[in-house]
């Protein structure tokens, strides 16, 4: 296969993907991607060999080397003809993650797969590791040119259909909590991985736990060095949530925001419309989304001025209270309704499940508290509060 | 839209921040409204020779033609030193009604006195509460050819100082502005708690009116919008003012050995307090921005800008007493001049209440 030829201009890649896909993503074509796996995998090996999975790289990585704007013409004409594979260098965090930090036999050996259809998930979390993400227990020890890792993991979406996981572990305990850890792109599909579903408050389960027992990762999965972890962690967790952003961004642009907020409406079905104390609520609700959203609007036009913008870190903290007071307000509008639950009563049903699924904000990415500490800290400059643990070697901090 | 450049604006805010660190900083607050009038006239004749009072003034009664962006910008800056002065009543609101009337000789007159600094207005609904979202107490008759007012309008800013009100009051076709002369109505002045704003109850007893032609309530309501970005946006720069102080004191203040800002209980406030801020500041440029531009979604947003920025300046304000301790409990600490700036803007047009219910009608009428 030979990468898309085009002249570089934005007109000139417009046509080039435009005519390439009109000769490639036939009906034919994409009856087979979504038939099996075998089917999905040759398309997406495909859409990389022609450059298009990844447009932003350089081409001796599978790139086309254009900009990131142009970039973005690419994907829109994925997008139009609803083709697979598109943004592969805005999307997939493990191809991301190898490409930008590890190392160049590491890129060799898994970026062509990695391009080709595998799914990664993210083994960060501990079960006594959550807002305090540097203080993981799970142990790597090198034995040979291998690591053999034991430890828990928890909070994991798409374990199941992982192949590989973004794993933080910890190889050196004797040194302070950051200093001793290494990231892996550990291997999912093997014996040792034991991933159990969570059954969240919700009702759903998009999350997991991974139970980890004698399984092994090669020493050149490491990406970055070992034992310099952290350093490559946050890296990666900076591209997730400028992933986050943008899908976020994407997300709320394709659908459209309903002209009558659904409180209103919702009251006038429950002909609770005129009650004047509920009308303050339902208004105060109103207000403080558009102003979130108005907030969000001031920080993308300071963004395209300054490059920066401070306002885009109150974002997540500004949405739990959206979600949670919404969640509340629906609740009071409904009444003793609200006490009821199944498909009979799909109105109480959502208004129960908004409740819930408000933590998922405000516990989901950070913790509300870790995000005021973050906002008083970065954007205020408030002193950072003293870390006991900071300087101890890591086999002596305390644990609860 | 605005006949300023966006360099012109910039220049015009330059100068009147100048001004204000000069003449009319937070420190000098307190002297300036121990005086009868509550401001200071030298001040005022010198944003007249800027021609900062006649900012709203069209340009072919040469003025500025500046918009509620230009006011915006202007008022956030004013909040910030809480600049305690007749302008929003003069400079904005009697500016508004007046150009939107037909009483071409009034209007000339007035428009140039106000420029010149030469005269101060008062603007009042009427109401028995001072809000512009409840009715009008006033009622007007006319009898060959004059008009004339009876009853109470309460609550109303300004009028101590005043030299004209403008007032609505009720007649045979609808609801209509008059312009008063102050020294013909009787004028009571109320003691305040916030020393910073000047109210009066005003009487109207069969006292003489000139009604203004053709000035209908949609009019009005422009005018009311205008005037209340303009309130807004000083208070989301009172609300910026203060919060700044704040978070510098958590900076510095030390107990235990270290800042207290290092204390989660305080930066988490802290935390929560930014987002009310930016907010602030936030939909008071974007409700002028729509005003400015003739947006449909204008009166949505100066609702919203009503009442977000009063709300939270009362929080923010309340917040920076209890974050500084003792030392904002004194009446020497600048921070109780803010709270009670604040808690005064809970009434001065209208309260959060109505400025909500009428935000929720806004949305149900789009739909």
């Amino acid at each position: 296969m030979t990468k898309l030829v085009h002249d570089g201009t934005p007109e000139g890649i417009h046509a080039a993907v435009t005519g390439w896909l009109e000769l490639n993503w036939t009906t034919e074509a994409e009856r087979g991607a979504n038939a099996s796996d075998e089917g999905m995998r040759a398309w997406l090996t495909k859409v990389r060999d022609a450059g298009l999975a990844t447009p932003s790289w350089p081409e001796e990585w599978f790139g086309l080397g254009i900009s990131a704007r142009k970039a973005g013409i690419i994907e829109k004409a994925f997008r139009a003809r609803k083709a697979h594979g598109w943004g592969r260098d805005r999307f997939h965090l493990g191809a991301i993650s190898v490409f930008k930090m590890g190392s160049e036999e590491l890129k060799r050996e898994v970026l062509p797969d990695l391009l080709a259809g595998p799914i990664c998930c993210l083994l960060y979390s501990e079960p006594n590791a959550g807002s305090d993400l540097a203080g993981v227990r799970t142990r790597a020890e090198q034995d040979g040119d291998e690591f053999v890792v034991n430890g828990q993991k928890v909070w994991t979406s798409n374990a199941v259909e992982a192949d590989y996981g973004m794993l933080l572990a910890r190889t050196n305990w004797d040194v302070p909590k950051h200093k001793g850890l290494t990231f892996f792109l550990f291997p999912m599909r093997q014996d040792g991985v034991e991933i159990r579903p969570i059954n969240q408050i919700t009702g759903e389960s998009e999350f997991n736990e991974v139970f980890i027992t004698d399984a092994r990762v090669p020493a050149r999965y490491a990406i970055g060095e070992v034992s310099e972890g952290w350093k490559s962690f946050q890296t990666a967790i900076a591209y997730e949530r400028l992933i986050m952003a943008q899908g976020g961004t994407e997300r709320r642009g394709r659908q459209n925001e309903p002209t009558t907020p659904l409180l209103i409406d919702l009251a006038r079905r429950k002909n609770r419309i005129d009650d004047t104390s509920l009308r303050q609520k339902i208004a105060q609700a109103i207000a403080y989304r558009q102003l979130n959203s108005l907030n969000n609007k001031r920080a993308k036009a300071e963004i395209a001025e300054n490059g920066a913008s401070s306002l885009m870190s109150l974002g997540k903290l500004a949405m739990s209270r959206i979600q949670h007071g919404d969640a509340r307000v629906a609740a009071e509008v409904l009444g003793p309704e609200a006490l009821l639950s199944g498909t009979p009563n799909p109105d109480a049903a959502n208004a129960s499940f908004d409740a819930a699924k408000a933590y998922m904000n405000s516990i989901g990415g950070g913790t509300d508290q870790i995000q005021r500490n973050i906002i008083s800290e970065r954007i205020l400059g408030l002193p950072k509060d003293d870390a006991v643990d900071r300087d101890l070697p890591f086999k002596d901090v305390k644990t609860g | 839209m605005s006949t300023l450049s966006n360099e012109e604006r910039q220049a015009l805010c330059d100068m009147f921040e100048r001004l204000l660190r000069d003449r009319a900083s937070l420190e000098s607050l307190r002297s300036v409204v121990a005086q009868p009038e509550k401001y200071d006239r030298s001040v005022w004749k010198e944003l007249a020779e800027l021609g900062l009072l006649s900012l709203m003034i069209n340009e072919e009664s040469d003025g500025i033609g500046g918009d509620a962006q230009d006011l915006q910008a202007i008022m956030e800056i004013a909040g910030r030193v809480l600049f305690p002065s007749p302008f929003l009543s003069t400079a904005v609101f009697a500016v508004e009604l007046l150009q939107a009337c037909k009483n071409d000789q009034l209007k000339q007159e007035c428009l140039s006195d106000i420029a010149a600094g030469e005269t101060i207005f008062a603007v009042s609904k009427g109401s028995s509460t001072g809000s512009w979202l409840d009715e009008t107490k006033l009622s007007a008759s006319k009898s060959s050819d004059t008009w004339s007012l009876n009853g109470v309008a309460s609550y109303v800013v300004d009028a101590p100082r005043a030299d004209e009100i403008l007032v609505c009051a009720n007649t045979s076709s609808g609801l209509r502005m008059f312009c008063v002369s102050a020294s013909d109505a009787d004028v009571q002045i109320l003691e305040t708690d916030d020393p910073s704003i000047c109210l009066g109850n005003v009487s109207f007893e069969g006292v003489h009116a000139e009604i203004l032609d053709d000035l209908d309530e949609a009019a009005i309501a422009h005018a009311l919008n205008t005037t209340l970005v303009g309130f807004a946006a000083h208070q989301a720069g009172a609300t910026h003012a203060i919060f700044e102080q704040t978070v510098e004191y958590l900076k510095t203040r030390y107990q235990f050995g270290r800042p207290i800002g290092s204390y989660q209980a305080l930066k988490h406030m802290a935390a929560d307090l930014l987002i009310e801020v930016e907010s602030a500041i936030t939909v008071s440029r974007e409700a002028a921005a729509a005003l400015a531009n003739g947006k449909p979604n204008a009166a949505q947003l100066v609702s919203l800008a009503a009442f977000a920025c009063a709300d939270s300046f009362r929080d923010v304000s309340a917040a920076a007493i209890q974050l500084h301790g003792g030392i904002a409990y004194t009446m020497e600490h600048d921070a109780h001049l803010f709270w009670r700036h604040a808690r005064a803007g809970q009434w001065l047009f209208g309260t959060s209440d109505q400025f909500r219910e009428q935000y929720l009608q806004t949305w149900e009428d789009a739909a």
